[in-house]
């Protein structure tokens, strides 16, 4: 088969039509003591998934660094009198699965279940015990504290890691999300039972709470399943708003010895809470610099241009309060001083002179083309959900997602990037073996 | 990013957990053709989403390869997106990206896979450009050069880094001896050195050929429509003749491997590896279910026996898990890692993993925990239908090393046939003292870390 360049381009190309896709329908309502649920009716599927996510993350942790992270890993090593091997059972017996985990602002359970009636009554009853009733047994807290400190201690064998924790630390200071999620071995260790109860019983409340559901249930269902969750929940008080984050004065450069072969590379500064109103500028703009594989920029420049790295990116990440933008690399020791200046070049003349208009078309094809990609599983659904409520989002963001980003412009990329990415206010933070390295 | 390389460890723990699905289940209907020049084609339809996933599948991995040649296969991979006679390097992947697509593609030890997922109408073009590069790739020396580099950060960034992954790979050469599982998918470094462009000129030659492949698409799609498709691009590729392919056989073991790993590091880590059949291999498929419901046993869940008594109970583990890879081409390894808890040392964790296998030969396990595994893996494969890359997955797997799409219908009641009885006979059958390689990773004293911190300075790049 020979095909002319032209002809097989053209055909392509001419594949190319504005999709139709039908965006579900966020069904919403409040329980009597305020926890607000969000819920997604779909077909075809007899699985429902659930999100339970209080705003209880690491940056709540106050003095006690790494109680967030503690006391939502103990959640289901003990319940209502049950042992953790007693609660692993009744849900394994039935297939379901039960998580937990712990960002800087949030600590969720993720659950999963079969819908059949007598699986999910077994299944939804240890996902209720888990949540109300935890016991924080002595011997747990003491067994899951000593696995913290152990993950601890490992992480300070990952030069990625390192390189993380550091870069939080010089960009948040001291704001509560500088420190890490997990805490500092000091002050874990220093964690008693009673602090872990103490953290429980006001973070774990009806107010903080907002429980995500996505599966194949009726309404009236998942209302009765959500009342049996949560009725018990007293209402508490709403998280406490968590500090602004300071603006950094100036360029930061750390750099930290590591006998590995590579260097870790991240260069960032914070940027974007959630529902920002240069999110979709910042977005599409960074889509472009970092964001999309081989189409952007960065990887262009660092990878296939100069050999220089496997991985290399930038993003976003919005969070309650300033979240950060991060680029990011990791390449040989000894091509570290180019990596650096590649970095800044790009970042640098993508700030000066915005993307060209190929670039955003593309980009513009390339996420309204991809959208229904987003939201093609119930696994999908329950995090965009999850991430736009937890956000603040309006509950038609969905909706409006596609004409959002048609709309953005090169001026207002420019513009977004300008004002929100100082490059004189960056960090950089290098983590790898001393080769003359400089931040200049 | 890009290009991953899946290794087999991951994967079969990754495994039970997700298990196959039923055969009479509604919408797991498999239409399958072969084209005249040997393409094989699957397909299944979901119309839950207006979605589609593609995935061209090639019987070529890092078990095909030979000393000196290790890693060949993962670089063909990345130079497939280097150019074809018709397009530059790079190109396929703007098309892709402009039709709203995503694309990546893996290498393993028995497979190398390509995939793009994109909205359903868009079949037309990736099958198009699929068809062009298992022809008319050009590979440039320019390029090859480059991409070389990016392997060779990739595999300071996966292996060299990362003391557990580096303590896995000393593990497998010590495990095997003859079977080329021996060698790292992404190839040693001194190979990947020494790699020519003409190497990759003849693997290409050699192994990417319709008749050495499979196409799956799964999602929002009409069968007749992708076989049509499929015929329209690819029916005028010309078959290759092949040899045999060579059935690797591992030389008897005929007594205990010990090893040290000495890595900058940490955590101390365990390995230990017991020579077993994959399902393409066993003598009758009933020793390859039972060692899958063994792993699940062992640790398929947090109520599994290693996390209950070896992280809770005895406490002697932070962690500690099982793998087995049900889908290997060759004969495997039951494997087992772990790091130990608290003050408890390497050989403390390693006798409580054998003092677990001793009770697995002495009691049958209870029908209870039986009933869980099977519970586990019925649940599973109706998960598993939520996402269709996972379902396309399934299908080029079993196809690509041999065992036939169709063992994926047969799955969950092969597992639910498994006895307490079969599970005792495989554990003392299999689990053998003298068929066992253990590796201590045994951490070094990391530098002093020093810290040096500038502030302020020119931040303009220049």
């Amino acid at each position: 088969m020979r095909i002319k360049t032209r002809g097989f381009l053209g055909v392509l190309l001419a594949l190319y039509s504005a999709i139709s896709f039908a965006v579900p329908t966020i069904q919403h309502w409040q329980t009597a003591n305020g926890v607000k649920v969000y819920f997604v009716p779909t077909d075809g599927l007899p699985i429902i998934d659930a999100q339970l996510v209080f705003k209880a993350g690491s940056a709540y942790d106050k003095k006690q660094l790494g109680v967030a992270a503690l006391t939502s890993a103990l959640l289901d090593q003990g319940a209502n009198g049950l042992t953790a091997q007693q609660i692993a059972e009744q849900l394994e017996n039935v297939g379901a699965h039960l998580s937990t985990s712990t960002s800087r602002d949030f600590s969720a359970i993720s659950f999963r279940s079969l819908t059949d009636k007598k699986v999910l009554k077994k299944s939804w009853e240890t996902l209720t015990q888990v949540l109300n009733k935890p016991d924080f047994n002595l011997a747990d807290v003491q067994r899951e504290k000593k696995q913290t400190l152990l993950a601890i201690k490992g992480r300070e064998e990952s030069p990625g890691i390192i390189a993380q924790l550091a870069l939080y630390q010089q960009m948040y200071k001291k704001h509560p999300y500088a420190n890490p999620i997990q805490g500092l071995n000091k002050t874990v260790e220093a964690i008693k039972v009673s602090d872990v109860k103490a953290f429980y019983q006001t973070n774990y409340v009806a107010k903080k709470l907002v429980v995500v559901m996505v599966g194949g249930i009726s309404r009236q269902k998942a209302e009765k399943l959500v009342d049996t969750l949560v009725s018990h929940l007293k209402p508490g008080v709403a998280a406490m708003p968590l500090p602004a984050v300071s603006k950094l004065g100036k360029a930061v450069f750390v750099h930290k010895d590591y006998p590995s072969q590579q260097t870790h590379l991240m260069y960032a500064l914070p940027v974007m809470a959630n529902n920002d109103p240069d999110y979709f500028a910042l977005t599409v703009g960074n889509h472009i610099l970092g964001g999309s594989g081989f189409s952007s920029r960065i990887v262009k420049e660092i990878r296939e241009k100069r050999g220089l790295a496997y991985s290399a990116y930038s993003y976003f990440h919005p969070m309650v309060q300033q979240g950060p933008f991060i680029m990011g690399l990791q390449t040989r020791n000894e091509k570290v001083a180019e990596a650096i200046k590649a970095t800044k070049k790009t970042l640098h003349s993508f700030i000066e002179e915005g993307p060209t208009e190929e670039e955003l078309k593309a980009a513009k094809n390339n996420i309204t083309g991809g959208f229904a990609l987003r939201l093609d599983s119930n696994k999908k659904l329950l995090a965009n959900v999850a991430g736009l409520v937890n956000s603040g989002l309006p509950l038609d963001y969905l909706n409006t997602y596609i004409e959002n980003i048609k709309t953005v412009s090169i001026k207002q990329i420019i513009d977004a990037f300008q004002r929100r990415v100082v490059q004189d206010n960056m960090v950089m933070v290098t983590v790898g073996q001393p080769l003359s390295v400089s931040g200049q | 990013m890009k290009k991953s390389v899946i290794t087999l460890f991951i994967l079969s723990v990754f495994y039970l957990l997700v298990g196959f699905s039923a055969v009479d289940k509604p919408g797991n209907i498999v239409h399958e053709k072969v084209l005249e020049n040997g393409l094989k084609v699957l397909v299944k339809e979901d119309r839950r989403a207006p979605v589609m996933v593609s995935q061209v599948w090639y019987k070529v991995g890092s078990s095909y390869e030979y000393n000196g040649i290790t890693g060949l296969s993962h670089v063909l991979e990345h130079m497939m997106f280097q150019g074809t006679e018709q397009l530059k390097p790079g190109e396929f992947s703007k098309i892709i990206a402009a039709n709203g697509g995503r694309e990546n593609a893996f290498t393993g030890a028995d497979y190398t896979a390509y995939f793009q997922t994109m909205e359903a109408s868009r079949l037309e073009v990736s099958m198009k450009l699929e068809a062009d590069r298992m022809q008319h790739l050009k590979l440039q020396e320019k390029e090859f050069v480059k991409e070389r580099q990016v392997v060779m950060e990739e595999r300071r960034m996966r292996t060299d880094d990362k003391p557990q992954a580096k303590a896995y790979e000393y593990f497998k050469a010590m495990a095997y001896v003859t079977t080329p599982y021996r060698n790292p998918i992404i190839g040693w470094m001194e190979d990947l050195q020494s790699m020519k462009l003409t190497d990759l000129a003849d693997w290409y030659q050699r192994w990417y050929a319709p008749n050495n492949a499979t196409l799956v698409v799964v999602g929002d799609v009409k069968a007749e429509n992708v076989f049509s498709l499929a015929e329209k691009y690819f029916a005028d590729i010309p078959e290759v003749p092949f040899e045999t392919v060579r059935e690797f056989k591992e030389v008897d073991q005929v007594g205990i491997r010990r090893g040290v790993v000495k890595q900058k590091a940490k955590l101390p880590y365990l390995l230990m590896g017991y020579h077993v059949p994959s399902l393409r291999t066993s003598v009758n498929d009933q020793d390859a279910y039972a060692l899958e419901v063994l792993s699940g046993i062992l640790s398929g869940g947090n109520s599994a026996r290693l996390p209950a008594n070896l992280v809770r109970g005895e406490q002697v583990a932070s962690e500690v898990s099982v793998g087995y890879d049900l889908n290997a081409r060759l004969s495997t390894l039951f494997l087992f890692d772990g790091v130990p808890a608290g003050e408890h040392s390497l050989g403390d964790l390693e006798k409580s993993v054998l003092d677990q296998l001793a009770l697995l030969k002495k009691n049958r396990v209870t029908e209870q925990e039986l009933a869980r595994i099977k519970a586990q893996v019925i649940a599973a494969s109706v998960y598993e239908k939520d996402s269709n890359f996972y379902q396309a997955m399934q299908l080029g797997m079993l196809e690509t090393v041999g065992v036939g799409w169709q063992k994926e219908q047969e799955y969950v009641a092969k597992v639910k046939a498994v006895t307490a009885e079969q599970l005792q006979k495989v554990a003392k059958k299999y689990f053998v003292e003298d068929h066992l390689t253990v590796v201590y990773m045994e951490p070094q004293a990391l530098n002093s870390e020093k810290m040096v911190k500038q502030v302020g300075g020119s931040q303009h790049a220049n």
